[in-house]
């Protein structure tokens, strides 16, 4: 695979703690164009913390943020204006339980993309249409099954045109039989092109279409490479043991 | 007299001070949600000094009998020269103590709706405000409907404190009556009946407004089961 060129992301000795807790202990990583990289690790390794820094839903103690050339932990950069572009997809769906489906993906459309209503119907329902839930339009989230609930949140990142997708244990919370229909959009958006930074310890959706596979543990990265190297001779021993384990649970 | 006769004398009068008491209950009800709602944001979301300020006022009002707070608005007030009709007095007093109550129970609403709806408002690139608006209020609303029914069911009997300050309203009027037809029993068990039917209909009319403002696929959960 030819190494793409562009930097998307790129993350620069970010610290985090809660508390004396250190969660994050100095990480630095790019992510480049069409790059989808998977983040596996111990839980409570970081990983969710990882990403929600890169976003700044969570603000890291020290440490730079880029996302497309702009600086989000400056200061001065409107951060609401940065967020709309960078799509997150959370373990609990996190819909906006009081309003339909379509109105959850207009929601973002007219108020921050500032669309009129009928341009912001037309839109939400053909990021549906993509997640193959134009039927459920009218659904509140309430009425979906989680794997639906998922893709109507993948759904609602997608409107906003996003540069990056974030997925934080999109399929942690899920029934198995519900998990391969969220794979499906989420393998569909990354030969796409689209650049994504995934927490999840599903190894077939890391295999098939990652390019990279960053293992963390105790707040650092302990090793990262391409699937192949990581999953079969990786370099060190620990990397091993890891994801031995999940290759056999998943 | 016969219970008839009498019930054709009181119960014009009655009614008069019936339609007082819902005057009260009202103003208040719309004071009290006039400052509680904010009252509540302001706990959840303000900035430290706000939040000091509005804990001290919830803490004053729910902390000190209504009675004491409506005699310091009405009798106390005066002796600094600020004097108040008994009506404004009334709408001070409850209204300001209602204020503290409702605030609680937004506040419980908006604390009841998981962190995860703000954070999934924030991460499409709402402001704060703009999430707060759009998700978090509208949701809360919802939540607060069956304890702010209980707080407007209460407010009808609370009320009817102000006839200690001469507000015309049902209990005062049921005194007027007995003390010129010497008829207890029948004024209180009259006006006692006359609650129990305005606070059954409202509880019929607060269930419905619940039952429309349900968020379908949530109903089950609600109810617990």
């Amino acid at each position: 695979m030819p190494k793409p060129e562009k930097v998307i992301v790129k993350i620069e000795n970010v610290h985090k703690a809660y508390g004396k807790e250190e969660v994050l202990k100095g990480i630095s990583m790019d992510v480049c164009e069409g790059e989808v990289v998977v983040l596996v690790g111990p839980s409570g390794t970081g990983k969710s913390t990882l990403l929600r820094c890169i976003n700044q839903l969570t603000i890291p103690d020290s440490g730079k943020v880029w996302v497309d050339g702009v600086e989000l932990t400056n200061p001065k950069t409107d951060i609401d204006k940065a967020r709309q572009h960078i799509g997150m997809v959370f373990q609990d769906f996190n819909l906006f339980n009081h309003l339909t489906t379509l109105d959850n993906i207009m929601l973002g459309l007219i108020h921050v993309m500032g669309m009129k209503k009928e341009e912001a119907r037309d839109k939400a329902l053909l990021e549906l249409k993509r997640v193959g839930l134009a039927n459920k339009s009218e659904n509140y989230p309430g009425q979906l099954s989680g794997g639906q609930k998922q893709r109507v949140a993948i759904a609602r990142s997608l409107a906003m045109d996003p540069i990056v997708m974030l997925f934080d244990e999109p399929t942690s919370a899920l029934d198995p039989e519900l998990i391969g229909e969220v794979l499906t959009v989420m393998k569909d958006l990354a030969v796409g092109g689209m650049t994504m930074i995934c927490v999840t310890h599903e190894i077939g959706f890391a295999r098939d279409v990652c390019s990279r596979i960053v293992f963390m543990e105790h707040g650092e990265i302990v090793e990262e490479g391409n699937p192949d190297k990581m999953l079969n001779h990786p370099d060190l021993p620990r990397t091993k043991q890891f994801l031995g384990k999940i290759t056999e649970l998943h | 007299m016969s219970f008839f006769e009498y019930l054709k004398i009181a119960l014009p009068q009655i009614w008069v001070g019936l339609m007082i008491t819902f005057r009260v209950s009202f103003v208040c009800l719309l004071i009290g949600m006039a400052l509680g709602f904010p009252v509540a944001l302001a706990r959840v979301y303000g900035p430290k000094w706000l939040r000091w300020l509005v804990t001290g006022y919830v803490e004053v009002f729910r902390g000190t009998p209504v009675l004491v707070q409506l005699f310091l608005i009405y009798y106390g007030l005066p002796q600094f020269g600020i004097t108040f009709s008994p009506f404004t007095s009334a709408y001070l007093a409850i209204g300001l103590n209602s204020g503290a109550y409702q605030s609680e129970y937004f506040r419980g609403a908006i604390q009841a709706i998981s962190g995860g709806q703000m954070m999934a408002a924030r991460s499409i690139g709402m402001t704060r405000m703009q999430a707060i608006r759009h998700v978090i209020i509208p949701q809360a609303f919802r939540f607060a409907i069956p304890s702010w029914s209980n707080e407007a069911v209460s407010m009808v009997k609370i009320s009817s404190i102000v006839y200690l300050i001469a507000v015309p309203e049902m209990l005062y009027v049921a005194k007027l009556l007995m003390s010129k037809y010497y008829n207890v029993l029948q004024t209180y068990l009259l006006v006692g009946l006359v609650y129990l039917l305005v606070i059954g209909l409202m509880t019929l009319l607060l269930n419905e407004i619940e039952r429309r403002t349900t968020i379908p696929g949530l109903e089950i959960a609600k109810r617990g089961s």
